[in-house]
């Protein structure tokens, strides 16, 4: 596990006492966060508190109110939106209206930024779509008509636009919405794949806890506008951090299986299930590692 | 709606995109050598062969196609085309299929300006065609940064059409206004010219619209790729490095400008700028802006020879006003779009 943060020789976006929100009202402040190259740094929190708008600051849709973030050692505000973009590729929870556009034209406007003044896309260009289209698994889909496929199928047709798109820092909100449960899993496990044998730095924001433990070397608590707490997947997930977190009973989570008990009638059940589920719940997370076929 | 968009893999595409260019260009040519032959005084082909190739001007048919028919043929295909990249900017702006310069109240902002300007210094006698544009310009350009606004407003993409029609209709109300209390001879000039009509061009005319239109029209072609990304929206466009603030002013600038410039040569003119990129995409299976500029050029001028050429001959000697023509031919298109759109959204 890469959990431990000692030097940033390979610091791919820092931020130092970030602040960001909309028309001049802080919605998150004094972040400070680190994304290395290789790495999956994951936000986690309850909805409204923020994820969305530190992601989207990253993404440099929206200006910092404060502080400053660095994009692979320079100051993001100080690059062109051009420079960005050979730097930095995402998926953001937009959902693209489009007309008469198929799947691959949507990958390959992931090659904007590598393509000359016309956009006219080159043999190694074509080359890069078509792996970014299988590690996606959407080669199937490449003559459909983008408008005409599930919202699991877009979402990842759009996630492999971002891949091709090259970039070192990969920005994902809530890329897991809209997908069942296999494409979860294979999602994760081709970020991980990306992070790892490619070296992309990866931050992203996850509703699933279990599936952010699994797959992240960094979580990032962000809750009330402000980075609540911060540190490797073991060190975060457990009971305190995120009854906390998520403002729950105490107790309620069971950081063993990732499950939450639900509150009315289980009072007196909550305590004995987090233990009894010891033995169950370290044969189930072996499991969810074979899903996972490109961990490590 | 296309049917075949399920299939068609980038070979098949490209030989599409040929067909229909070939197509277009022909359809372009045989237009043209309709609307040069047809009229009151009828020319035949060797007659028009003579008259464009041959030394001899003092025939009378040959004056006829040099003084009227070839001006006004070459106006009308410019503006046509300039109309319809200006309806396939607007649509891209507001990624909205039914955006248009005629629906946005955008020719109706053009037109008033247009009609001040002559009731202003046209008693005066010295309103070039330049100054026509540049007021019809920037009548347009206020008339979309105040739909603009309200779009911001409400996001809803209804709301901007009201809005556009809104703005159109009360630009419509000011222009009768000041037609009303004209003198006489400016209210000639304006009432022929505010029907829409391609009639009465001038090599002058031709010159200018020549001018501005290609200028404007290599522009938008210049800004295809960024167009294209801008397709997935704001958000996207910017990710894969579009300078989106640059981009849109650009859209609203050379917009404005083929919207104007229609304006003021040939009067309001609608539903060529909706009708036509959308048969320009069905044809082409794609809403790449690559391809799809350059067959709206060529679309919107096949679409205005053609209306120009109803409006001359189907009723002649009366002449019905081009917008007359484009309404009935281009409305059903906008109808489709919308029930398409609700099907779509099923």
């Amino acid at each position: 596990m890469k959990g431990a943060r000692a030097g940033s020789d390979d610091a791919l976006l820092t931020t130092v006492n970030l602040s960001t929100g909309y028309d001049g009202v802080c919605v998150v402040g004094s972040v400070d966060l680190e994304v290395r190259r290789g790495q999956i740094v994951t936000l986690i929190g309850p909805n409204g508190a923020g994820k969305s708008t530190v992601l989207k600051t990253l993404a440099g849709q929206l200006a910092a109110l404060g502080g400053v973030a660095y994009l692979d050692g320079r100051r993001l505000d100080k690059l062109t939106v051009g420079e960005q973009a050979l730097l930095r590729a995402m998926l953001l929870t937009d959902r693209p209206r489009t007309e008469l556009l198929t799947c691959e034209d949507v990958v390959q406007m992931g090659r904007h930024p590598h393509t000359g003044r016309m956009g006219v896309l080159g043999e190694a260009d074509f080359a890069v779509v078509e792996d970014a289209m299988r590690l996606l698994d959407v080669c199937d889909l490449r003559n459909c008509d983008f408008m005409r496929i599930s919202d699991g199928q877009r979402q990842r047709v759009l996630l492999a636009r971002a891949v091709c798109q090259d970039p070192q820092l990969l920005i994902l909100d809530e890329p897991t919405s809209y997908l069942d449960i296999r494409y979860q899993i294979e999602l994760l496990g081709v970020l991980r794949h990306l992070a790892k044998e490619r070296g992309l730095g990866i931050i992203m924001s996850l509703h699933e806890l279990s599936l952010a433990r699994q797959v992240s070397d960094w979580l990032v608590c962000i809750k009330d506008g402000a980075v609540m707490a911060q540190g490797s997947p073991t060190q975060i997930v457990t009971c305190e951090v995120i009854d906390r977190l998520f403002d729950l009973e105490p107790g309620t989570f069971d950081p063993l299986t990732g499950n939450i008990c639900l509150p009315v009638g289980h009072a007196g059940t909550k305590a004995s299930h987090g233990r009894a589920s010891l033995g169950p719940c370290g044969a189930e997370e072996r499991s969810c590692d074979v899903g996972l076929q490109h961990k490590e | 709606m296309t049917g075949s968009g399920g299939q068609q893999g980038p070979v098949l595409g490209a030989r599409r995109y040929l067909v229909s260019f070939v197509g277009l260009g022909v359809l372009v040519a045989l237009l043209a050598v309709a609307n040069l032959c047809l009229g009151s005084v009828h020319v035949s082909v060797a007659q028009l062969a003579d008259a464009l190739f041959g030394g001899d001007r003092t025939q009378t048919y040959a004056q006829v196609i040099w003084d009227i028919r070839l001006p006004r043929l070459i106006c009308a295909a410019l503006l046509g085309a300039g109309l319809a990249l200006a309806g396939l900017l607007l649509q891209t702006f507001f990624n909205n299929p039914i955006a248009g310069p005629y629906v946005l109240g955008i020719s109706s902002g053009a037109k008033l300006a247009v009609a001040l300007l002559l009731v202003s210094i046209g008693g005066l006698g010295v309103v070039t065609s330049w100054m026509s544009v540049a007021a019809a310009t920037l009548g347009s350009l206020v008339v979309t940064l105040l739909v603009l606004l309200v779009s911001r407003r409400a996001q809803a993409p209804n709301t901007l059409i009201v809005a556009g029609v809104m703005v159109g209709y009360v630009c419509g109300a000011i222009t009768d206004f000041v037609v009303t209390f004209a003198n006489d001879a400016s209210i000639v000039n304006l009432r022929n010219w505010s029907l829409g009509s391609f009639s009465g061009s001038s090599w002058e005319d031709v010159r200018t619209v020549f001018v501005v239109v290609v200028l404007a029209s290599l522009l938008v072609f210049l800004l295809s790729k960024p167009m294209g990304a801008y397709q997935l929206g704001e958000a996207y466009a910017q990710s894969v490095g579009v300078n989106v603030m640059r981009l849109r002013v650009a859209i609203i600038v050379l917009s404005s400008v083929l919207a104007a410039c229609v304006t003021a040569f040939a009067g309001p003119i609608s539903f060529v700028g909706i009708a036509v990129p959308h048969v320009v995409r069905r044809l082409l299976g794609t809403s790449k802006p690559l391809v799809v500029v350059p067959g709206t050029f060529l679309g919107g001028a096949a679409f205005c020879l053609l209306c120009d050429l109803i409006a001359r001959t189907v009723f002649a000697p009366t002449e019905l006003s081009v917008s007359t023509v484009t309404a009935i031919l281009g409305a059903p298109v906008v109808m489709s779009v919308l029930l398409g759109r609700q099907r779509g959204r099923a």
